[in-house]
C-alpha cells in the first residue's frame, strides 16, 4: 500500500424524497488498499457506491480520480474510467456461458461482425492465470457453484481494466472455506496495486481483510479508522451508535420430550429432483436445533414439507406427538407449529395489507377475531396495537401497511405473529436475512427467550455465525442429507468443511 | 428377451427410456405415413403394428421415469394407428390427390408468414418484450401493403409501406411496453385491436371496403431454371414466391444474428438479465426499442406476403385471421429458437396445406387437421417433448435503478 490516493469522494450528499441518503459523505481510497465500507442496513453504503458507479448522480460534492475531477453520467462512464463493482448478486446470465458473460458489452470481433468466441475464451483463460482466478470459460453459469460464479464476477470487472473494484457483500453467499479463498484473491489483487472497496456488515471479517475502515450511520459518516486498534465492540458502537451485545448469552438448554419427530423424509422440488434424501431428526422441547448448510441443499424443501407446503414423498413428520401424513399447512398450524419463513417479504408478509391485517392471518377467522362469519376489524387492531408493543415494532402503527415498514420491523410482525398462536414448534428459517445488527440482536434475544418458554425450536440458517451462536445442537444438510451432528462446541472449520460435503459421517 | 438384449445393438440402445420415447414418437409419426404416398400401404395392419411398437415404446419409456416423453410417445402411436387406418380405408386416387409434390409447395405457401411472424417474434421476446401484437403487426402489413403496391405502382413500394406501418405500430407497443413498462400482453391486445381499427378504416375511407384494384403490382415468384422441370422437386420448390426465399434466408439472418454476434449476445442478455446488460453499459432500452421495431417490420412482411404475395393483390377486412397467434405458437413450439421456431412453421404449414387439401374426401378430417396447431401448441407447452423455456426477463419490463 503507497499513500497515493486513486479515489476520492469529497462531501457526497444525495437526497431522495423524504430521506438523505448520503449525507456530506467523504471517502478516500489508495492504491493498493482494502478500505472496507460498514454499516447498517440503510447506513448509505449502496446509495455512495452507486454514485461512484455512475448510476446515481450526487446532489452535492465531488469526485476526484487520480486527483483529477470525474464525473460519471452511467455505469459505462464509471467502467471506462477503472471502476469495477461485483454485485451481490452476481449479475451473471445463467443460461450463458463464462466467457460470454466475462465479455459481454466489450466483445471481442473477429472478421468484422462476428462474435470471436475463441478470443473471449482465450482472454478469460489468460485473465485467470494472471490472477489466480480458477474458472472453466466453455461453462454455463448455471452449472457452477456460487464461490466461481463470484470468481466470473470479478474477472468480469477486471477485464474491462477495473483499478478500483467494488465488492457489494461478497461472502453474504459463501461457506467460510470459499469465503477464506476470497480473502486469499482479494489479497493477490491488492498485490498487484488494485485498490478494493470491500462493503460489508460483518465485523469480524472487515477486521480479517480491511486496511482501513470508513464507517456509516444513517447517511453519515462517522469515522475512518486504520484495522490497527480497531476491535469488534468498537466498530459495532460506531455503526449502532450504542453498545451492542454481540454474543448471545444462554444457559445451557434443558431439553424435554421431542416436540418434532422426522423420520425418513424424502421431498422432491418443484423440477422432480429429490432434494432431500432420508432426513431425520428430532427437536426437543427448550431446545434450538440449528440446520448449517450452503444454500440450496434441500433447506427450502425440508421446512415446506414440515410446514406442509410441499408434498411428502415418503417418510414421517411428528408434531407434539401426533403422527401427520400429507397435512395441509393450515393442519400443521393447527397442530402447533410456528412459521417464519425464509422470505418475509413474499411468504412471511402481505406488503399490502396492513400491519394488524398481516397479524390476522392465521386467526381471522376464530375469535376475537371473527365471529359467525363477520370479521371485527377493531379487535385486530386492538390485538396487533398489543403485539407491536411486545415486539417493539418501530416505523408504524396498526393500520400502517406493511410494505412501509424496514426489513427488521417487518420480521418482528411475523415473528410476533407466530410466537403469539404460543407454538410448540417454531421454524426459524434465515430469521435474520438482511437485517442490520439491532435487529439481529432482538431477534436472537427473542428466539433464546422463546427456548426458555419450552417450545421447540428448529432454526435454519445459512449464516454459520448465526448457527453457532444460537443452536444447542447442530445439524449439516448436503445434497440432501444429514451428513453431521454436532454439539454448540464445535468448530466452524469443522462444520464448513461438512457443508461442502468433505467428510460424511452418520447423523 | 435377455438372451436378445445380450448382443443386439438397437436393442441395446432401445434401453435408454429417452432414446425409446423419441423412437416411440418417430414410429408413431410413421405409423401414419406408411398408408400415405408414396408408401401407399393398403393393409391397415402396417399403421396398426407400427402404431403398436410406437405405444409400446412409449409405455416403457413413461414407466422408466421419463413420464412426459412417454406418454407422448404412446399418444403419437395411438394417434398414428387412428390416421393411418383411415388412410387406408380411402381410396388410392383421393390419396395421391391429395398427397403430391406440390403438397410440399403448398406448406411453403402457408408456412410463410408463420416464418415471418415467428421470427418477428423472436427478435422481441428474446429482446425481453412479449409481443402479442403480431397479429396486428402482420394485418397492417396486409392492408399497407397492398395500397402502397396500389398506389407506387410497385409492389417494393408496397412491401416498404408495409414494413414502415408494422414498425410504427411496433413502436406504439413499444412505448407502452418499455417507457410506460405497461402489462405487455394487455397492450398488445389493444395493439391488434387498434390494427383491426387502422386497417378497416383506411380500408373503408380508401377502397369503400372492397375495391381494390385488379392488377395491383404483386411480388413475383422465382421460377428456378431447370430445377422447375425436374420430377417431385420441380413441382415443390420450382416455383415459389421471392418471399418464401426471403423467409428461408431470414431464419438464417436470425440464427446468425442472435448467436454469432456481439449485438445477438447483447440482445439475449437482456432478455435473460437486462440490470446485468444495463450495469456494463448496455442501452437496454435501445435494444428492446431496436427489436420490438424491427420485430414489426418483419411482422409486416408476413403480412404483405399474405395481401401482395401469394394472395395476388387481394385484402380482405381481418385478412391475417389469427396467424399472427399461429406464429408466435410457431415461436413458442421451436422453444424461441430460429429452426426450431422454423420447423415448427413448417408442420403448421403443412397440417394447413393438407386441411386445404383433406375435404377432397373427408370434411371431418380437414376441420381437425386445421387445429392440429393449436393442438401441438398446447402440448408443446404442457412440455410434454422437452419443456419450451422462454427468456427469463421475457415479459419483465426493466426499470433503471
Amino acid at each position: 500500500m503507497t499513500d497515493e490516493l486513486v479515489l476520492e469522494m469529497r462531501g457526497i450528499t444525495k437526497k431522495f424524497p423524504g430521506i438523505v441518503a448520503n449525507d456530506d459523505v467523504s471517502l478516500d481510497v489508495r492504491k493498493g488498499e482494502v478500505h472496507a465500507l460498514l454499516g447498517e442496513n440503510g447506513a448509505g453504503k449502496s446509495t455512495l457506491m452507486n454514485i461512484l458507479y455512475g448510476l446515481y448522480k450526487p446532489d452535492e460534492g465531488q469526485l476526484l480520480l487520480q486527483g483529477k475531477p470525474a464525473v460519471f453520467g452511467s455505469a459505462k462512464d464509471a467502467i471506462q474510467a477503472g471502476i469495477g463493482m461485483v454485485h451481490q448478486h452476481f449479475m451473471l446470465i445463467p443460461v450463458m456461458t463464462v466467457a460470454e458473460n466475462i465479455v459481454l458489452g466489450n466483445e471481442p470481433v473477429r472478421d468484422g461482425v462476428l462474435l470471436d468466441e475463441r478470443g473471449a475464451e482465450e482472454r478469460v483463460r489468460e485473465l485467470s492465470k494472471q490472477y489466480g482466478l480458477a474458472v472453466d470459460p466453455t461453462a454455463l453459469i448455471a452449472d457452477i457453484t456460487v464461490g466461481q460464479q463470484q470468481r466470473v464476477a470479478i474477472l468480469k470487472a477486471l477485464y474491462r481494466g477495473a483499478e478500483i473494484l467494488i465488492l457489494d457483500e461478497p461472502t453474504a453467499v459463501l461457506t467460510p472455506q470459499e469465503a477464506t479463498e476470497l480473502f486469499g484473491i482479494v489479497r493477490s489483487l491488492r498485490a498487484d496495486g488494485k485498490s478494493i472497496i470491500f462493503i460489508s456488515h460483518k465485523l469480524n471479517e472487515v477486521l480479517e481483510i480491511a486496511d482501513r475502515i470508513t464507517v456509516l450511520r444513517r447517511g453519515k459518516k462517522v469515522a475512518t479508522v486504520s484495522r490497527e486498534g480497531a476491535t469488534e465492540e468498537s466498530l459495532a458502537r460506531a455503526m449502532v451508535g450504542r453498545d451492542v451485545l454481540l454474543r448471545v448469552d444462554k444457559p445451557p438448554a434443558e431439553a424435554g420430550e421431542p416436540l418434532l419427530q422426522v423420520d425418513d423424509l424424502h421431498v422432491f422440488d418443484d423440477r422432480g429432483i429429490e432434494k432431500v434424501r432420508g432426513v431425520s431428526f428430532a427437536v426437543r422441547a427448550g431446545e434450538i436445533v440449528g440446520i448449517a448448510g450452503v444454500d440450496g441443499n434441500g433447506q427450502s424443501e425440508l421446512i415446506d414439507a414440515i410446514a406442509g407446503l410441499r408434498k411428502i414423498e415418503s417418510g414421517t413428520i411428528e408434531l407434539a406427538g401426533r403422527t401427520l401424513e400429507h397435512a395441509t399447512a393450515r393442519e400443521m398450524l393447527d397442530a402447533g407449529l410456528g412459521h417464519i419463513p425464509e422470505d418475509r417479504q413474499v411468504r412471511g408478509l402481505v406488503l399490502e395489507f396492513t400491519i394488524a391485517e398481516n397479524i390476522a392471518l392465521h386467526d381471522y377467522a376464530e375469535p376475537p377475531d371473527a365471529k359467525w362469519g363477520w370479521l371485527f376489524p377493531k379487535k385486530l387492531v386492538e390485538r396487533a396495537r398489543t403485539l407491536i408493543r411486545e415486539f417493539d415494532v418501530r416505523g408504524g402503527g396498526p393500520l400502517s401497511r406493511a410494505g412501509t415498514l424496514s426489513g427488521g420491523n417487518q420480521q418482528k410482525v411475523v415473528v410476533a405473529r407466530e410466537i403469539a398462536r404460543d407454538p410448540r414448534v417454531l421454524i426459524a428459517a434465515q430469521p435474520t436475512r438482511g437485517l442490520d445488527v439491532g435487529a439481529i440482536e432482538f431477534l436472537h434475544r427473542r428466539l433464546v427467550d422463546e427456548r426458555a418458554e419450552g417450545r421447540a425450536i428448529l432454526l435454519v440458517s445459512l449464516e454459520l455465525d448465526e448457527i453457532l451462536s444460537l443452536s444447542d445442537r447442530i445439524l449439516v444438510l448436503y445434497e440432501g442429507e444429514l451428513v453431521g451432528e454436532h454439539g454448540a462446541d464445535v468448530s466452524e472449520e469443522e462444520i464448513g468443511l461438512e457443508m461442502l460435503g468433505g467428510r460424511r459421517t452418520a447423523a | 428377451m435377455s438372451t436378445f438384449a445380450l448382443d443386439n445393438p438397437v436393442w441395446n440402445r432401445l434401453r435408454d427410456p429417452r432414446t425409446a420415447g423419441i423412437a416411440g414418437i418417430v414410429l408413431g409419426v410413421v405409423a401414419c405415413f406408411v398408408a400415405l404416398p408414396p408408401i401407399t400401404a393398403r393393409s391397415p395392419l402396417y399403421p396398426v403394428l407400427v402404431g403398436i411398437a410406437a405405444a409400446i415404446l412409449g409405455l416403457s419409456a413413461a414407466l422408466r421415469g421419463l413420464r412426459r416423453l412417454g406418454w407422448g410417445a404412446f399418444a403419437a402411436g395411438l394417434i398414428g394407428i387412428v390416421l393411418g387406418v383411415l388412410a387406408t380405408r380411402s381410396s388410392e386416387g383421393n390419396l395421391s390427390i391429395v398427397f403430391t409434390a406440390s403438397l410440399i409447395a403448398s406448406m411453403f405457401v402457408f408456412s410463410t408468414p408463420l416464418v415471418f411472424g415467428s421470427m418477428a417474434g423472436i427478435f422481441s421476446e428474446r429482446s425481453g418484450v412479449v409481443n402479442i401484437g403480431l397479429e396486428g403487426m402482420m394485418l397492417m402489413g396486409a392492408f399497407w401493403g397492398v395500397y402502397g403496391a396500389d398506389k407506387g405502382k410497385s409492389w417494393a413500394v408496397g412491401i416498404l409501406v408495409a414494413m414502415l406501418a408494422g414498425g410504427l405500430l411496433a413502436l406504439v407497443h413499444a412505448y407502452f411496453a418499455i417507457h410506460l413498462r405497461a402489462d405487455q400482453i394487455v397492450g398488445g391486445t389493444a395493439v391488434n385491436f387498434l390494427a383491426l381499427g387502422i386497417t378497416g378504416y383506411f380500408f373503408f375511407q380508401l377502397y369503400n371496403g372492397q375495391d381494390i384494384p385488379i392488377g395491383v403490382s404483386t411480388i413475383p415468384d422465382v421460377h428456378l431454371p431447370y430445377i422447375r422441370h425436374w420430377k417431385y422437386i420441380g413441382p415443390a420448390i420450382g416455383s415459389l414466391n421471392l418471399l418464401v426465399w426471403v423467409s428461408f434466408a431470414l431464419v438464417i439472418v436470425t440464427w446468425f444474428v442472435l448467436f454469432k454476434t456481439p449485438i445477438g449476445l447483447r440482445i439475449r442478455a437482456c432478455g435473460e438479465h437486462p440490470r446485468a446488460a444495463d450495469t456494463v453499459g448496455i442501452n437496454v432500452y435501445a435494444i428492446r426499442y431496436g427489436c420490438v421495431v424491427l420485430s414489426g417490420m418483419l411482422a409486416a412482411l408476413g403480412g404483405a406476403y399474405l395481401s401482395i404475395g401469394f394472395g395476388g393483390g387481394a385484402y380482405t377486412d381481418n385478412m391475417t385471421a389469427g396467424r399472427g397467434f399461429i406464429a408466435l405458437a410457431a415461436m413458442i413450439f421451436g422453444n424461441w429458437r430460429p429452426f426450431g421456431a422454423f420447423g415448427a412453421a413448417l408442420l403448421f404449414g403443412f397440417s394447413t396445406a393438407l386441411a386445404y387439401r383433406l375435404p377432397a374426401y373427408s370434411g371431418s378430417a380437414a376441420t381437425l387437421f386445421q387445429a392440429l396447431p393449436y393442438v401441438l401448441t398446447l402440448i408443446a407447452v404442457a412440455g410434454v417433448v422437452g419443456r419450451t423455456v422462454p427468456p427469463a426477463a421475457d415479459g419483465k419490463p426493466y426499470k433503471k435503478q
